[in-house]
């Protein structure tokens, strides 16, 4: 018989699966268990485990991790949205405006979400309709957004704030700020709520099935009757509802409009989706698992700005995608078949 | 209700230059499993596109259960009854049994999944297709076998009227064959026709109910299986007269060993052992999924293997590279995707495998370039009025002949030819094999892989036949060489 | 249905390159952009304009070079603009002397000038080598990986200047290369860009392996059948352009005599536009340096015709992307007009 018949291992293999599912949990037991271990008595003040140092790094970290959660879809279908990023810094400034101006927190939301509708919108234009290699597309209106974001901020100044005129609302913060429950905001609340959301989209909805189809055989899809435009259109423009939703949140944490406020968070959104163990070429991604990632993220922003200088972020940062993508590399071999 | 399922009358299918159906008319009753036979060119695959709605027929009538049947792509095809299995697998991976199952016709409510009895209707089929199916199984753990099953009960809950499928047991082990021959012959309960093409012709008698058999693009006959006599009988009907040119056997016979194989096997090979003496033409001859092109692959290091290849007593390194370096050239079987690129120009096609030849030190010497695509032009009749023209705008038989001057412009001992004629007109076939003779009279060695008996047998001196990833006969052209003992071969026979 | 262009309607015989042919519109572009800001713009037209064009967009031009044989052979590279602040820093660092009683952004390691930029270039090949390591060898998605390496190379020269910058107490010889003056605003920098692309452009078309970079772009697989070393060619491609990003970092930095860790925020994106405009296809296997030099000089009218219009800095982003999307656009469809 053939000298190349290799037996399956098939212990490594569900040994490798079972990997797979439960590896970003234990790297953010293992970043928590460090990051708690660093500094103080445990639980104590000073410690990382301080729980109101929790609720404060939970409030901070609602924008990113909105957009992590929906970029797993747009990773699902096999594309890429490099935007994402400028999508935030444009709404937190459109917001800014807003709020300055007297518009109440809802009216400016709404205004708000459908402007990332738009921009979303636009993104899905390029690369479904005018066929534009996503990176690129993505790259060309991230740059024409976040122009846009400073843009609409009056020279001379850096972000959206206090005027002589005009001041933010006082309950401007509340949003993200106000402590709700536990020391959690109701920014955070409701990116759990976009998270359950986004998983029962995901699982539950046809719309959540479609996405997997359109990444994993566009073919097959396409010969099932499934619009693969369309579905992957809609991604976009729900990716860029997320991001301006996300924008509503930062500028309620930050108070202004701060116009390069999101710089980076496509980057980070794609660490949170690898860490995940989201696979590029798409069809495979779980929306909970990139929020997970996301939080070790901003447990690693966060746990560390006090233990190292802020001018080594960077470097962190760059370092953790790397390992992201080798581990998501390594871990990505298939898994045979029965 | 008709006793046809499918009716066709008069079909023409032209491409440019060539009729490849010709006034093809015959029924396909229902109920029945109708086998599909012929050789490469025989025009089966172009019928079979134009059923799926793949291409469109040029003029004919086709009629589906008493009504005009016209088909513009594979969906519009499904919609009207006629579902295909083709050999790419048309499942998404990342879904579950289930979800596969249902992919375009989910129940909704409000885009919210609904588990309604039309889901229950379908696994039911299935499980009684294939018990050990399990519906929520992600796709990607399933077997080939598992998951052609799985496409083959979403047609038969869809409630098609055919079921075409195109050599489904290329990739089966025997008793995942058995098992789909035994869904197969339930389908025929179920209502279903299943029109099934394959080279294998001993599935044709296990299987079939009736035989079509189609050659140079015409039917040769329609008849019942059981009318059909023996297998020499279908052979001879599928290959009719091969007119064998006058081959002349070489005068002075080639000793020299040049190549060696030793056990060779990879994943489609199976311990291939074989010499190869300088200046012979050297056919393999097999059909589709045979393995000529993994054993053409394997030689040129294209692919990894297990077990020895020596070329002039020296072990051969397993990268194209090096192969490249050792004095061998390969004309890869897709020409387009493989052996040219298309975005460049003839020039820059013909140095790509020997930028050595024409640079000094890294630098291109523009001239001696120039002067070689201008040679190759010439010497191989290549039409084109520019030797800067994308090779993407030329003829199938004008690329292949690029794609050779490359192959000769690296000063090759030993070139292997994958399919070199295919998808190529008459005219520029007969160049390239008068090229080839006029290689080897140059002292060249040459492996030829076709799956066309006629191109073998006009220009091999020596013939390996090629079944399953084995080689199963050696012959010597000029003796008394029978067509029909050879497609007897290769389609799974035993040597006399 | 033909759309006359003023003066751009060039024979299309197809007797010429479709890579000649973009090059030609590119230009006639360029030409034409030129002489609109002439006309609608005071004082635009005249030789102070067109120095600074050279000027203001050297950098670029060399970011360029490693940008486009690499989209060329089909992978991106954004880590450009971090290897450039980390190579300013880093050769400020390595030759800042240790000087007494400064702060610890004062203090550097004192090393000799030339072997400080030595050293520095051996990091930049570094961050090119993990690039070659991931994208040619592991094959991931090269966006993904030159992203994690903008932000390690970004990093380390953040680290290296603690968030700021250095420029304290440098020795005067960190000065002189980037600023030895050439004519008028021009200095021997822009000269340094001007060799390269000449070396660039017979490597690109005279040379085997600019050969092999345009074969491995066109087609990965059949020039792996050719006999193309394909992953130790791609690898090199990386370490050539961290080499160019490098070289580029050290002349900013001694033209502000200073390492600026934010300096080159936005170069990559700007290095691929300038070689997409310049005709360069986005999947590979088309492109050149003279189309990506005259894509330089576009961007460089459009920049610096909205500074002189007094529009605001941030119109930079805007004019980029728009400029890249008509670019796309506007080839995709004359190149489809071209082969019918």
């Amino acid at each position: 018989m053939s000298a190349n018949c290799n037996t399956t291992n098939l212990r490594g293999v569900k040994a490798k699966r079972l990997i797979k599912q439960i590896y970003v949990y234990v790297i953010l037991a293992i970043v928590v268990a460090v990051l708690s271990m660093l500094k103080g008595d445990l639980f104590q003040r000073g410690n990382f485990l301080f729980p109101p140092n929790i609720a404060n790094l939970l409030r901070m970290s609602a924008p990113i991790l909105m957009i992590s959660s929906a970029f797993t879809l747009i990773f699902i279908t096999g594309n890429m949205d490099l935007s994402v990023g400028s999508i935030l810094s444009l709404t937190t400034v459109v917001n800014a405006i807003l709020l300055l101006n007297g518009f109440s927190f809802l009216a400016a939301m709404v205004i708000v979400l459908s402007l990332g509708v738009v921009l979303g919108f636009i993104n899905g234009f390029l690369v479904m309709k005018l066929r534009i290699t996503p990176v690129i597309a993505t790259l060309i209106t991230m740059n024409a957004y976040q122009g846009l974001a400073r843009y609409l901020v009056p020279p001379g100044i850096s972000s959206i704030t206090n005027t002589d005129t005009l001041t933010m609302p006082e309950w401007m913060g509340n949003f993200s700020k106000g402590q709700v429950f536990l020391g959690l905001s109701w920014a955070f609340i409701v990116a759990i709520a976009l998270l359950i959301g986004l998983v029962i989209l995901q699982r539950r909805t046809v719309f959540g099935k479609y996405l997997v189809a359109a990444g994993g055989n566009r073919t097959a899809a396409e010969l099932s009757g499934i619009n693969v435009v369309k579905v992957v259109w809609g991604v976009y423009i729900l990716l860029g509802a997320v991001s301006a939703l996300a924008g509503v949140a930062r500028a309620s944490y930050l108070l202004i409009g701060e116009p390069y406020t999101g710089t980076g968070a496509e980057t980070e959104a794609i660490i949170a989706c690898l860490l995940g163990g989201t696979v590029f070429s798409g069809g495979e991604g779980s929306v909970v698992k990139s929020f997970v990632g996301a939080l070790i993220i901003v447990c690693l922003t966060f746990g560390l700005k006090s233990v190292i200088p802020e001018y080594w972020q960077m470097l962190a940062k760059g370092a953790v995608l790397v390992f992201a993508v080798v581990l998501n590399h390594l871990l990505s071999k298939e898994t045979a078949v029965a | 209700m008709e006793s046809n399922v499918l009716e066709i009358k008069g079909l023409v299918k032209d491409y440019p230059g060539v009729r490849a159906v010709n006034e093809v008319s015959f029924e396909i009753k229902r109920n029945v499993v109708h086998c599909l036979v012929g050789e490469n060119g025989a025009g089966k695959s172009t019928l079979i596109k134009i059923l799926t709605g793949a291409c469109e027929r040029t003029c004919g009538e086709i009629t589906l259960n008493g009504t005009d049947y016209c088909a513009r792509n594979p969906k519009e095809a499904r919609e009207k009854g006629i579902s295909t299995l083709f050999q790419e697998l048309n499942v998404v991976d990342q879904l579950t049994v289930e979800e596969n199952l249902t992919l375009g016709i989910e129940d909704t409510i409000c885009g919210f999944l609904r588990k309604t009895d039309k889901i229950k209707k379908i696994i039911a089929v299935l499980k009684d297709l294939e018990p050990s199916i399990n519906p929520k199984e992600r796709v990607s753990r399933l077997s080939v076998a598992k998951k052609q099953i799985i496409e083959i009960a979403k047609a038969v809950a869809a409630e098609t009227d055919i079921i075409i499928m195109d050599e489904p047991t290329a990739a089966l082990s025997e008793s995942e064959i058995n098992r789909l021959f035994t869904i197969i012959k339930r389908l025929r309960e179920k209502g279903v026709t299943v029109i099934y093409i394959s080279h294998r012709l001993d599935e044709i008698f296990t299987l079939g109910d009736y035989v079509t058999v189609m050659r140079d693009g015409k039917h040769v006959a329609t008849k019942p299986i059981a009318e059909v006599k023996d297998r020499s009988e279908l052979v001879q009907m599928m290959i009719g007269k091969t007119v064998i040119e006058s081959y002349t056997p070489k005068e002075k016979p080639a000793e020299e060993l040049l190549l060696e194989l030793k056990d060779v096997c990879n994943h489609k090979l199976r311990n291939v052992s074989l010499r190869v003496n300088r200046g012979e033409i050297v056919g393999f001859y097999g059909l589709i999924g045979a393995g000529k092109t993994e054993l053409a692959r394997a030689i040129y290091g294209a692919d990894d293997y297990s077990g020895e290849i020596r070329l002039n007593g020296e072990k051969l390194g397993k990268s194209p590279e090096k192969t490249i370096r050792a004095g061998i050239a390969l004309v890869p079987e897709e020409r387009r995707t493989q052996g040219l690129f298309t975005l460049l120009t003839i020039k820059q096609n013909i140095s790509a495998m020997n930028l050595k030849r024409i640079s000094k030190l890294g630098m291109i010497n523009a001239m001696q370039e120039r002067n070689t695509a201008k040679d190759y032009i010439a010497r191989l009749n290549i039409k084109t009025d520019s030797m800067d023209k994308e090779t993407s705008k030329l003829s199938g038989g004008n690329q292949q002949k690029v794609v050779f001057s490359k192959c000769l412009f690296a000063n090759a001992d030993l070139l292997i030819l994958d399919e070199p004629t295919r998808g190529i007109d008459v005219g520029a076939k007969a160049e390239i094999y008068a090229m080839v003779r006029g290689l080897v009279e140059q002292g060249k060695t040459i492996l030829f892989f076709s799956s066309e008996l006629p191109e073998i047998l006009n220009s091999c001196d020596r013939i390996f036949l090629l079944y399953e990833g084995e080689i199963k006969a050696e012959l010597q052209n000029g003796i008394d060489i029978n067509s029909q003992d050879i497609i007897h071969i290769v389609t799974g026979g035993t040597a006399s | 249905m033909s759309k006359q262009i003023e003066g751009k309607n060039l024979p299309l015989a197809g007797k010429i390159s479709n890579e000649s042919y973009l090059n030609r519109v590119m230009f006639l572009v360029l030409i034409a952009l030129f002489g609109i800001a002439s006309l609608t713009i005071g004082n635009y037209f005249s030789t102070a304009t067109a120095l600074n064009l050279i000027a203001n967009n050297w950098y670029i031009v060399i970011l360029g070079v490693g940008v486009t044989f690499l989209l060329v052979s089909g992978h991106l590279d954004m880590s450009v603009g971090g290897i450039v602040a980390m190579a300013g820093v880093l050769s400020a660092y390595f030759c800042q002397p240790a000087n007494e009683g400064f702060s610890e952004l004062g203090q550097g390691l004192g090393m000799p000038y030339g072997v400080a930029i030595g050293l520095t270039l051996v990091c930049c090949l570094v961050i090119g080598a993990l690039n070659a390591l991931f994208i040619a060898k592991m094959r991931v998605a090269s966006i993904i990986v030159t992203l994690g390496t903008m932000s390690i190379a970004r990093g380390v020269g953040q680290v290296a200047a603690l968030g700021a910058q250095r420029s304290a107490g440098m020795p005067d010889i960190f000065g002189v290369i980037g600023n030895v003056p050439l004519f008028g605003p021009i200095k021997i920098a822009a000269a340094i860009a001007a060799i390269l692309v000449i070396v660039a452009l017979y490597i690109e078309k005279n040379t085997t392996f600019g050969r092999r970079t345009y074969l491995i772009g066109a087609n990965r697989e059949a020039a792996r059948l050719s006999g193309i070393k394909v992953e130790r060619h791609i690898a090199l491609l990386y370490l050539l352009s961290s080499l160019l990003a490098g070289i580029t970092g050290i002349l900013l930095a001694s033209e502000m005599k200073a390492g600026i860790s934010t300096r080159g925020t936005g170069f990559e994106f700007s290095a691929l536009v300038v070689t997409l405009l310049g005709g360069a296809s986005i999947d590979g296997g088309v492109g050149s340096v003279l189309g990506m030099v005259i894509g330089a000089m576009i961007l460089g009218v459009v920049s610096s015709a909205a500074y002189s219009m007094l529009l605001r800095p941030e119109w930079q982003f805007i004019l980029k992307a728009t400029v890249t999307f008509l670019a796309i656009i506007a080839q995709r469809y004359l190149l489809d007009r071209r082969s019918r």
